[in-house]
């Protein structure tokens, strides 16, 4: 009963709004109109619009890809204390981060289509009518665990959406079952892209056990990280209240995983280096390049210095705690674990080829209009989820056919709060 | 439904008071203007569908869209019947010569029993004229325009077999003093990682041991070329190009028929010629007598003697992928 | 009881059916090879099959059986002749091109052949140096690495043979029976396989080339040349308007 009024409410909250949304929703349209334009080109003339090559066969489509399937397994990591642990401070951020992991999801499955050469062939991959090589192929496993997921982070959000939309609370005997399972769930969409690069044995690079553990800590580093900047910016210009122990506790958890990242780094690199082999020649090439095939290296370590030191930035306890350290350092945190784990993985995973060819890669405008169309459209995404969902949350969204009385706000007007500028001042210089 | 933000827009104006103002000065709510747009472009596109039967359509470019369409609705090849891989190959043919105007005759040949294909390759003998590979782009018609080459010869250096040092794009006088010649293509390795790694299962292995695609299952995802450890699989970047009067109508629905953009494709050992009995292209042409191909199965073939009587190794032997194609010196 | 007769007609049958087959299949030897040098006609089935395949792939190819030596297994084989029509199966198709597949082209072959248009049958005198004349083309460089003259090989008696060092002559079609008595190693690698080429294909019957198809017996070392247009390594990319 509740649900037309219930999506014409999202779709009304989703397109209202001053004029920075509008300005903001306008500016992603116009940038994935352009990446549409690019697909375009990309599907009249073939992938060789790229500048990938028979040597380097994946490249910033899939790197790309890599790194959001990480974010949206990260998000999930609010969602185990918020629920199941019935932590408070988390309760609050738990559908941000699901709006997260939606988007990111969205964007993931968004580098995977365009990055396949026959995509209008995309059906054979459906169990049923066409064929999937399941379970030999990691790809089909891939495809099966990204897809429920998704599902999964529409439909919980959806279910306690609606319910608190429509004036009464979510069972939760009918929810939590798929939240424990979701929970698990995330952890392994992230493995499965870890083993489908780890199980070729053509690749050294990749080839080895510690990949999967490296992608399951750098993917905690960057998702919360992302969804750290999110609640800020969503406690900086809306009503809504966010815990402070969210963040505190969030940020904990990124130190915490920005460190374990960095040590895996640092095993890799003495594994790679103490008694190099012919394996370590890929890592040879993106460290510190191959003769006069450099263009990796300042890519990496850029990439490690941004980490390495946003990882110390938020490792002191008082700046940890500072929004004004802790969102720059969250910010370039995220952008070295891209670089990292985005270009910093696939690419140099291909250069040299088995056979020990030299060929780099640079990306085309095609390439990278397409890749901002796709980010585009997760930022849009993640911007209509949030807009429908607060309002929800705030209480001022309600299902016409319930009585005002009926229902009390379930969250405290933040007038009533102090901001956190006013207990704790800013030193201003 | 929100009201409407308080501003200094006047009050509706009944359609009395409208009088002498254009149509465009109406006021409508967001839902209106929507299914308005909506509207709009429904019935432009009824209009420019409607203007479709001016254009003359023949019954060559109808026929060409059914055969299109029905190529694009069918299964896996390694899956269906006799019946309809007759129909395949026969669309394709008939496919072939309506948009290229050229008469091709695919084959559909199966394995032959008790086969299983082997190749060595003697790299004392081979001077790097690459003659294999002059053979192999005319035999499988491969891309001009991109200029694929299955094979891949290699010179190293007297004493240094590292493919990491070895040279490919040499071109001068062979063969060079103080070198040797390797050359590289698929292996058919008897455990094929490629076959393993595809999602929709558009490669695999056939009994006489030719790793085979069905191109038209294939989806260009690219995975089998990262899991190949002897870079074997090209992909098409674009649609390939082989000029009319050089396409080789020789050709086999798992092997050198044309290929379109966006599909992987690999060395198949010739299956066209391999079938029926004969040497692949690379073999054929090789002019030092550097290739030798036969069937593993026959106790009695060159390439079990070669492997009897000969020191030979494999690429990537660690990697257990148990190729195919063995080198052996004289 | 007729069913019990029934069923032992039946076994038995069957026993002598199966006994049938485990009885060892007889080598068939071939026939001694004749002394001369003779042409085996291609049987019609093979001949149908070569047609169908490419024309003139075997169909033109006079093949000479190999004696004293025995392909893998012990299996005969045969031996393209060196004296035959000269466009005899040297070059192949190869989609839309012609490419030569011996490392020798055939016109520069025996190009003064047969030897009785000039010799007329006639005793030659050689020398122990070549000297100038009409066999100018010649330059020995094989004979003067070995020491050998041209009396070594070449048989004066008969200009058309040539001489082996059991007293025996070959004809120049069997020239493998020269080379390999000092070549014994790669004629044993000839025989097996794993040296030389293989006119037809894989399966089905096995002719190879001899000796002086690849190397020129005079001077055999490997030629240079310039390969086959090197891969490109970066990608040709698209062209986009």
């Amino acid at each position: 009963m509740h649900l037309k009024p219930f999506l014409l409410t999202a779709l009304d909250s989703a397109t209202s709004g001053g004029r920075r949304y509008h300005l903001w929703m306008g500016s992603l349209t116009l940038i994935i109109l352009v990446g549409a334009y690019a697909y375009y080109v990309q599907l009249r003339y073939g992938l060789g619009v790229t500048g990938m090559s028979d040597q380097v066969s994946w490249g910033l489509y899939i790197s790309n890809f890599t790194f959001l399937v990480g974010m949206a397994a990260a998000a999930m990591m609010l969602v185990l204390p918020a629920y199941i642990l019935h932590d408070v401070d988390f309760a609050s951020a738990v559908l941000m981060a699901e709006g997260v992991a939606v988007a990111a999801l969205v964007m993931a499955l968004g580098f995977v289509v365009v990055d396949i050469g026959n995509p209008f062939a995309g059906w054979h991959l459906i169990p049923g009518i066409g064929y999937l090589n399941w379970p030999r192929s990691l790809l089909s496993w891939d495809v099966l665990v990204l897809n429920g997921y998704l599902v999964l982070n529409l439909a919980i959000p959806f279910y306690i959406l609606y319910n608190h939309y429509a004036g009464r609370s979510p069972a939760k005997n009918k929810y939590l079952p798929w939240m424990y399972i979701s929970a698990m769930w995330a952890v392994s969409i992230h493995l499965v892209t870890a083993f489908l690069l780890a199980g070729l044995p053509s690749r050294p690079f990749w080839n080895s056990a510690l990949l999967g553990p490296r992608f399951l800590a750098s993917a905690f580093t960057a998702g919360p990280a992302f969804v750290i900047l999110l609640l800020h910016f969503v406690r900086r210009t809306t009503q809504y209240a966010i815990a402070d122990g969210a963040f505190s506790k969030l940020a904990l958890v990124v130190v915490a995983a920005a460190q374990i990242n960095l040590v895996m780094l640092l095993s890799e690199l003495f594994y790679e280096f103490y008694s190099p082999t012919h394996h370590g020649i890929n890592a040879r090439y993106l460290f510190f390049g191959l003769g006069e095939h450099r263009a990796l290296v300042p890519w990496i370590w850029t990439g490690i210095g941004l980490n390495v030191c946003s990882t110390i930035v938020l490792m002191i306890h008082p700046l940890r705690h500072n929004p004004r350290w802790l969102m720059p350092a969250c910010a370039t945190l995220f952008m070295g674990i891209w670089i990292e784990k985005g270009i910093g993985l696939v690419i140099p995973g291909f250069i040299p080829s088995p056979l020990g060819e030299i060929v780099e890669y640079s990306p085309t405008w095609v390439e990278l209009c397409v890749t901002a169309g796709i980010w585009a459209l997760g930022l849009f995404v993640l911007t209509v989820l949030v807009r429908v969902a607060l309002p929800i949350e705030l209480g001022q969204a309600r299902s016409p056919y319930l009585e005002p009385a009926l229902v009390p706000p379930t969250v405290r007007p933040r007038a009533a709060r102090p901001r956190y500028e006013e207990i704790r001042p800013v030193r201003r210089r | 439904m929100s009201d409407a933000p308080a501003s200094d827009v006047p009050a509706a104006e009944t359609p009395d008071q409208a009088g002498g103002r254009s149509v465009l000065d109406k006021r409508v709510d967001r839902r209106g203007a929507l299914g308005m747009l909506l509207g709009g472009v429904v019935m432009g596109t009824q209009a420019l569908g409607a203007c479709a039967p001016l254009s003359a359509e023949t019954d060559e470019a109808r026929e060409i869209k059914l055969l299109a369409w029905r190529e694009y609705i069918k299964g896996n090849y390694r899956f269906m019947t006799e019946g309809e891989r007759a129909d395949t190959i026969a669309r394709l043919e008939r496919l072939a010569q309506l948009q290229r105007g050229v008469d091709v005759t695919i084959q559909s040949t199966g394995a032959q029993p008790g086969v299983q294909f082997g190749y060595a390759f003697n790299i004392s003998k081979c001077k790097g004229y690459r003659r294999c590979v002059e053979a192999c782009i005319n035999e499988n018609n491969l891309d001009r325009e991109a200029a694929t080459q299955y094979i891949r010869i290699f010179e190293m250096e007297d004493g240094v077999l590292d493919l990491d040092e070895a040279d490919a794009t040499f071109q001068h006088e062979v063969p060079a003093e103080g070198h040797f010649y390797l050359g590289t293509q698929c292996f058919q390795c008897a455990d094929p990682p490629c076959v393993k790694v595809c999602p929709v299962g558009a490669t695999w292995q056939e009994p006489d041991g030719i790793t085979v695609i069905d191109y038209d299952w294939c989806i260009g995802c690219r995975y089998c070329m990262a899991a190949c450890p002897y870079w074997a699989r090209r992909f098409n970047w674009s649609q390939p190009e082989v000029p009319r009067e050089e396409v080789n109508p020789n050709q086999h629905y798992l092997g050198n028929r044309a290929r379109k953009k966006g599909v992987v494709e690999k060395c198949t050992f010739c299956i066209h010629r391999s079938r029926q009995g004969r040497l692949p292209a690379c073999a054929e042409a090789c002019p030092t007598g550097a290739r030798v191909f036969g069937n593993l199965l026959d106790p009695d073939s060159e390439i079990r003697w070669v492997l009897a009587h000969k020191r030979i190794f494999r690429l990537k032997e660690d990697l257990k992928t148990e190729p195919r194609f063995w080198y052996f010196t004289d | 009881m007729s069913w019990i007769r029934v069923d032992a007609a039946a076994v038995c049958v069957a026993a002598a059916w199966l006994a049938s087959g485990c009885r060892e299949p007889e080598m068939t030897k071939g026939e001694e090879p004749p002394k001369t040098a003779v042409a085996v006609p291609i049987d019609s089935a093979t001949a149908a099959r070569n047609a169908s395949l490419e024309p003139g792939v075997l169909a033109t190819v006079q093949a000479v059986p190999v004696e004293r030596w025995k392909g893998p297994g012990d299996r005969p084989f045969e031996v393209a002749r060196r004296s035959a029509a000269p466009e005899a199966g040297h070059s192949r198709q190869f989609g839309t091109i012609t490419l030569p597949i011996a490392l020798r082209t055939r016109t520069a072959a025996i190009s003064q052949y047969p030897c009785t248009s000039c010799h007329l049958g006639r005793k030659v005198v050689m020398a122990n140096k070549r000297i100038g004349d009409a066999h100018n083309n010649i330059q020995p460089v094989h004979p003067d690495q070995t020491g050998a003259v041209c009396s070594t090989c070449h048989s004066a008696d008969d200009v058309a043979l040539l001489t082996l060092k059991s007293g025996e002559r070959a004809t120049l079609d069997e020239s493998y029976r020269l080379c390999a008595q000092c070549h014994f190693p790669e004629a044993k690698a000839w025989a097996g396989g794993a040296h030389g080429k293989r006119l037809d294909g894989w399966q089905g019957r096995r002719v190879v080339m001899a000796c002086a198809d690849c190397h020129d017996p005079h001077k055999p070392g490997v030629e240079v040349r310039i390969p086959f247009r090197a891969p490109q390594l970066e990608r040709t990319r698209s062209k986009v308007p």
